[in-house]
């Protein structure tokens, strides 16, 4: 559900770098992390794996979050291209549950996707536990996204783990927010290089997240070197520098 | 109070039942509500529910098999109940009679006769008493439509006994056969046939052992074997269970019962087993087989429509959706039913009621209406929304920073406000000025950060002194 963007400059980038972002693939463990304030953007990063037209629900398993309850808004679902009423919203009462109910759902090949919320260090969710969910993932050819709020990076059997922030929209008239906007860093990737990072931007026509380039409004950043320099990823934990495990 | 219900008839309102009071006052089934009105002015009124009646006559008729195994409906509003051979169980008719309507609940009239046709005539217009002659009943007992009643009166034939003696051709030129045809049903010269009820017998299976099985696995290995019957069984007659239960009985006439439903009608053995697999593990005290099981019974206690399954040759979707049910099965069981969730759409405007989580094995997937011109919805709302500090200009200005769990924001983009009323129409005295609630104003905003927010005005500045702010929602 990914589309590259239309315009020369990046496609040209990607190109050039051999850069197009990956997509959270079927069949496949992915990993989110998360910081709780940016929760949605994790959130519609990881519904960006389900394709639209599908008409499967979309499994979505949580624990009791921490700080007040969030609870999906299905016009702000709809409003991501996906019909709210195929979302199951799954309460496990504790991280063992959770991880039980979706390895469950992961077996199965009824839901579209899976989608895991977990909150904190779920201790349970170690190298065994993510090995199962990939072999879960692979047989019943669904994504799986493991989605993880504030949360240090552990070894895992994940296939790519991603760091995601919001990012500042690029406004409308008026001063008013834009379309949602998100910074995404693919920090692991299983057989792949990592370490690369993308804004995207929802597109409302292509109904995806485009590609943008970084740095909006440079236009001569086509030949620049991408690394560092470009906006600042905020760290998932504020003031830890990003780790990179494998 | 008399009681009317009410039912629509194209334009117009009409009563479509009465109660004894109401009758009493001269008003009847078919008139309109105004007319009745103004005859009664103290009549109290509750819509019909047609179809509401109808299930409870079928559940009445059902109930009815304690005294007869022939019931049949006799619409509108009757049960025909064949009590050829039956009288004597009861200690004659008038025992039966008593226990009838003791057990129909209901203020009900009768009729005893020879054939059903006499029966319906004497219990509908017989006057109440039940028995008697059929000759004596009025023409209207014959059901014709009003203008061959009046042409029957003109003649001077009041009673069945009248038409009787006359000779049936001119009565057929003259009324149609209809009349002629009803006539000698009452009068038993022709057969008034019934057709009656035919109830399912329920799906109950049960296993006895020679000697009493100590292993709760080869216990349940015989509850799948009895699964594999009744889906047998179900199969035959185009039913699919939605609630299964096991009674295992031990030796030492200990019971335990284990109940397992689903979200859809289903058939196959190995579904129903998981669940019951789940069941089992979710117990707060396990199963215990102590000296051994000695029976197991299976009783499949809600069972809905299901069609044979054709397999489908070139892709499996219908598969799939089975696959889906299954796994919500699963995990309703095993997590409790209020722990998986569907959103289900309502027609209300604040946003926190706009949508509601309801058990996904109670709701089929809801339609959620197309998006409409609005501004645009969070993906995650807070609930409750919280409060936060907040600078901002008076009285419409858009928060210039916030402070939210001791962090402060400064807004960068701000859009709004969309003003969303309160739902005044729910409050007592909500119509009145002033009295209508906090009308809220959202703000979509950005900080610095990028991150974007849904955050309100709980109230005008017209409204109260000092409106609190607070957070509502997550934007991605």
């Amino acid at each position: 559900m990914f589309h590259s963007a239309a315009d020369a400059h990046a496609e040209a980038r990607s190109r050039k770098d051999g850069q197009a972002l990956p997509r959270l693939a079927r069949g496949q463990l992915h990993e989110v992390h998360a910081d709780a304030r940016d929760w949605a953007s994790a959130l519609a990063f990881g519904l960006a794996a389900i394709e639209a037209d599908d008409r499967r629900p979309v499994m979505l398993l949580r624990t009791s979050p921490r700080g007040g309850m969030l609870v999906p808004c299905g016009e702000g679902i709809a409003g991501l291209g996906i019909d709210p009423a195929r979302l199951v919203i799954v309460d496990a009462r504790d991280g063992t549950g959770l991880l039980r109910a979706g390895l469950d759902a992961a077996r199965s090949s009824g839901p579209a996707a899976v989608l895991l919320e977990s909150w904190g260090a779920l201790r349970e969710y170690d190298m065994v536990a993510s090995r199962r969910f990939v072999l879960a993932a692979e047989r019943s050819r669904i994504p799986v996204v493991m989605l993880r709020g504030d949360a240090e990076p552990r070894a895992s059997a994940a296939h790519t783990r991603w760091t995601v922030v919001s990012a500042p929209s690029i406004p409308l008239e008026a001063r008013a927010p834009g379309p949602p906007a998100l910074l995404v860093e693919l920090v692991k990737r299983r057989g792949g290089p990592a370490g690369m990072r993308w804004q995207l931007e929802w597109n409302d026509e292509d109904g995806a997240l485009r590609e943008i380039p970084l740095e909006t409004g440079q236009a001569d950043d086509v030949a620049a070197p991408l690394p560092g320099i470009v906006v600042p990823l905020p760290a998932v934990r504020t003031g830890a520098p990003l780790r990179r495990i494998a | 109070m008399p009681r009317a219900l009410v039912a629509r008839d194209g334009q117009a309102l009409r009563l479509a039942a009465v109660d004894r009071h109401a009758a009493r006052q001269g008003l009847a089934a078919g008139m309109t509500l105004a007319d009745a009105r103004a005859r009664c002015p103290d009549l109290a009124t509750a819509p019909h529910d047609a179809i509401a009646d109808t299930r409870a006559l079928e559940r009445l008729a059902a109930a009815m098999i304690a005294f007869t195994p022939l019931v049949a409906l006799d619409a509108p509003h009757g049960i025909m109940l064949d009590v050829t051979g039956c009288a004597h169980l009861f200690g004659g008719e008038a025992a039966l009679v008593r226990g009838v309507l003791e057990a129909a609940g209901h203020v009900a009239r009768h009729g005893l006769a020879a054939n059903a046709a006499a029966a319906r005539a004497l219990a509908r217009f017989g006057g109440g008493r039940g028995e008697g002659d059929v000759t004596a009943l009025p023409v209207t007992a014959l059901e014709l439509a009003e203008d061959a009643l009046a042409g029957l009166r003109r003649a001077g034939l009041e009673t069945l006994g009248d038409l009787a003696a006359r000779p049936m051709a001119g009565l057929a030129a003259r009324f149609g056969e209809a009349a002629v045809m009803r006539l000698r049903a009452i009068l038993g010269e022709a057969g008034s046939p019934v057709v009656p009820l035919r109830l399912a017998d329920p799906i109950r299976l049960e296993t006895r052992f020679a000697e009493p099985i100590a292993r709760t696995d080869d216990a349940l290995e015989v509850v799948e074997d009895l699964l594999v019957q009744a889906a047998r069984m179900m199969e035959q007659r185009q039913l699919g269970g939605r609630r299964f239960g096991v009674t295992l009985h031990r030796s030492d006439n200990a019971r335990r019962r284990l109940v397992v439903e689903t979200g859809q009608a289903v058939r196959e053995a190995g579904a129903v087993m998981r669940l019951l697999r789940e069941r089992i593990d979710t117990l707060s005290d396990p199963l215990d087989p102590g000296f051994g099981f000695d029976a197991i019974t299976l009783a499949v206690l809600h069972a809905d429509h299901l069609p044979s399954r054709q397999i489908l040759l070139e892709d499996g979707k219908e598969e799939n959706a089975d696959d889906a049910a299954a796994l919500v099965d699963q995990l309703s069981v095993r997590l409790g039913e209020d722990s998986v969730r569907r959103l289900v759409p309502r027609d209300r405007h604040l946003p926190e009621k706009a949508q509601a989580l309801v058990p996904a094995l109670r709701v089929k997937a809801a339609v959620w209406p197309a998006p409409e011109d609005v501004p645009p919805r969070p993906l995650l709302l807070l609930d409750p929304p919280q409060p936060v500090e907040v600078i901002a200009g008076v009285p419409d200005s858009p928060p210039q920073r916030f402070r939210w769990k001791g962090r402060l924001h400064d807004v960068t983009l701000a859009e709004g406000p969309e003003r969303i009323g309160a739902e005044w129409w729910l409050k007592r005295g909500g119509h009145m000025p002033g009295a209508a609630g906090e009308t809220r104003d959202y703000y979509r905003i950005e900080d610095g950060a990028g991150r974007r927010y849904w955050i309100f005005r709980h109230g005008l500045f017209s409204e109260k002194p000092d409106p609190r702010w607070y957070l509502h929602g997550l934007f991605p």
